[in-house]
């Protein structure tokens, strides 16, 4: 069972996956003191950080979604969704957990809170736009919404700017929770019942 | 009729194009050659045979069940081989791995797997390299080892679309032999381009075009309408002349050319 795991995830290219989920960590943990230090803002300061860390992971997690042998894993006896769920949930709960910890102090502002939120919404518009557009630009929709908000919306706590604009917002905003989550929800369930776009060799319709 | 695969009023479409229109094919014991040109739905017929795209409309009864139910459709995979026209692999993976991989998509027990990965690469004569990985192999060794995970469960039913493209003509000769081998215990149906192939290695010819069944029956019938309908004017042997003469009577519509309906035990 254990050798067929492994191959399992090898081929879901899922050592290189956590190996980065895990190197993002310390990293994001130094640019936070750097930035917190060196700002003068406080905590408030990790607000880039807080945006930017969870589109990393989120765009490596994607990357783990895609399918070499699409049209062979069609022939699977077992049905895929428990194990693309199970995939997707691990990964997500390791890049939260990890980026959680790595903005320790003020969770309100801008911290663990936040960190975890924006993880489960990356993570869930990445797999959604795994499901539609395939795996390998399933990076790109998060990447556009993140620039859109970042430069046009203002970091307004609350209000409907915060359903839109739920990946800028601080720490307990229930509004931007409540879009994360249900982006999360939506992505997961999707991508586990759909799998990843076909796009792989013999991908045609 | 006790056949491995048949299919009634099998309909496939592809957005607007049509790939198979109402067929009726039933496949038993033995190595089943699948002509046709380019686009006439050859793909589109092994591909819901191996329960990877499901028909528009019509019955599919694979190994003695409807599979369209779920658990019916799960026992066949466990019984069921295949060879896409192209399969992927992840890059990282030797040739072991990968049937192994293989293997284990197909739930075979664990203890079984190990000697049934070395026996399958033995078959397609790539035991000296097991362990390199795939993507190191030329096109042809690429091709073997797309044979050896579709046969790595000793399947009863076993299907291969365009298994010979890229093997040298040697290799051609071996996997022939493999394929007889194959078909005195299973049901195998192979798509190909290449006469010689059915020629040499198939008990039964199906010839399809434009979605629809334009001959059945054996090589060797296939050969003979070549030479009585004295098509000279194509081909370099029998079976091309057949293949010719079956296509044409097809597309000026006359009715199926058929020898021999029954399935070949």
């Amino acid at each position: 069972m254990t050798t067929n795991l492994l191959l399992y995830a090898r081929s879901r290219a899922l050592p290189v996956t956590v190996g980065v989920l895990i190197a993002a960590a310390p990293a994001t943990a130094w640019f936070a003191d750097w930035l917190v230090s060196g700002s003068g803002l406080g905590p408030r300061a990790r607000q880039p950080l807080v945006v930017l860390a969870p589109l990393l992971v989120s765009a490596a997690i994607g990357a783990s979604l895609y399918t070499h042998s699409e049209e062979l894993d069609r022939t699977a006896v077992r049905p895929w969704w428990p194990r693309r769920a199970c995939q997707l949930l691990l990964l997500t709960a390791v890049a939260a957990g990890l980026l959680a910890m790595a903005v320790p102090g003020e969770s309100q502002v801008y911290g663990a809170y936040a960190m975890a939120r924006n993880v489960l919404g990356s993570v869930g518009v990445t797999a959604l736009a795994a499901a539609l557009i395939g795996a390998r630009l399933s990076w790109l929709p998060m990447l556009v919404h993140t620039g859109a908000v970042y430069f046009t919306a203002r970091a307004e706590p609350g209000g409907p700017g915060a359903v839109w604009a739920w990946s800028v917002q601080p720490g307990p905003q229930r509004a931007a929770w409540w879009t994360a989550a249900a982006l999360f929800a939506a992505g997961t369930c999707l991508y586990a019942l759909r799998g990843a776009r076909p796009e792989g060799p013999g991908s045609r319709r | 009729m006790n056949s491995a695969a048949s299919v009634r009023k099998l309909t496939v479409r592809h957005r607007r194009t049509t790939a198979l229109d109402a067929v009726d094919l039933a496949f038993g014991t033995g190595v089943h050659g699948l002509l046709g040109p380019n686009g006439a739905g050859k793909t589109s017929l092994i591909r819901v045979l191996a329960t990877v795209a499901p028909p528009t409309s019509g019955r599919v009864e694979l190994l003695g069940g409807d599979v369209s139910a779920p658990a019916h459709r799960t026992a066949v995979r466990r019984r069921l081989g295949y060879l896409p026209q192209e399969f992927g692999y992840y890059p990282g993976f030797t040739v072991r791995e990968f049937v192994a991989y293989v293997a284990w998509l197909k739930e075979m027990p664990r203890a079984a797997a190990s000697a049934a990965v070395e026996g399958a690469v033995a078959r397609v004569g790539l035991t000296d390299r097991i362990d390199a990985k795939i993507r190191t192999l030329s096109g042809g060794m690429v091709r073997r080892v797309g044979i050896a995970q579709a046969i790595v469960n000793d399947p009863d039913l076993l299907l291969l679309d365009e298994p010979t493209a890229g093997l040298d003509p040697e290799q051609r000769v071996d996997f022939r032999a493999l394929l007889r081998e194959l078909g005195r215990d299973a049901t195998v149906i192979v798509s190909t381009h290449l006469v010689e192939d059915v020629a040499a290695a198939c008990t039964e010819v199906t010839l399809i075009g434009a979605g629809r069944v334009a001959y059945r029956g054996t090589p060797h019938a296939l050969a003979a309408l070549g030479e009585e309908a004295g098509a000279e004017d194509f081909g370099d042997n029998p079976i091309e002349r057949g293949y010719a003469v079956a296509l044409r009577r097809h597309r000026s519509g006359a009715a199926p050319t058929t020898s021999g309906w029954s399935v070949t035990r």
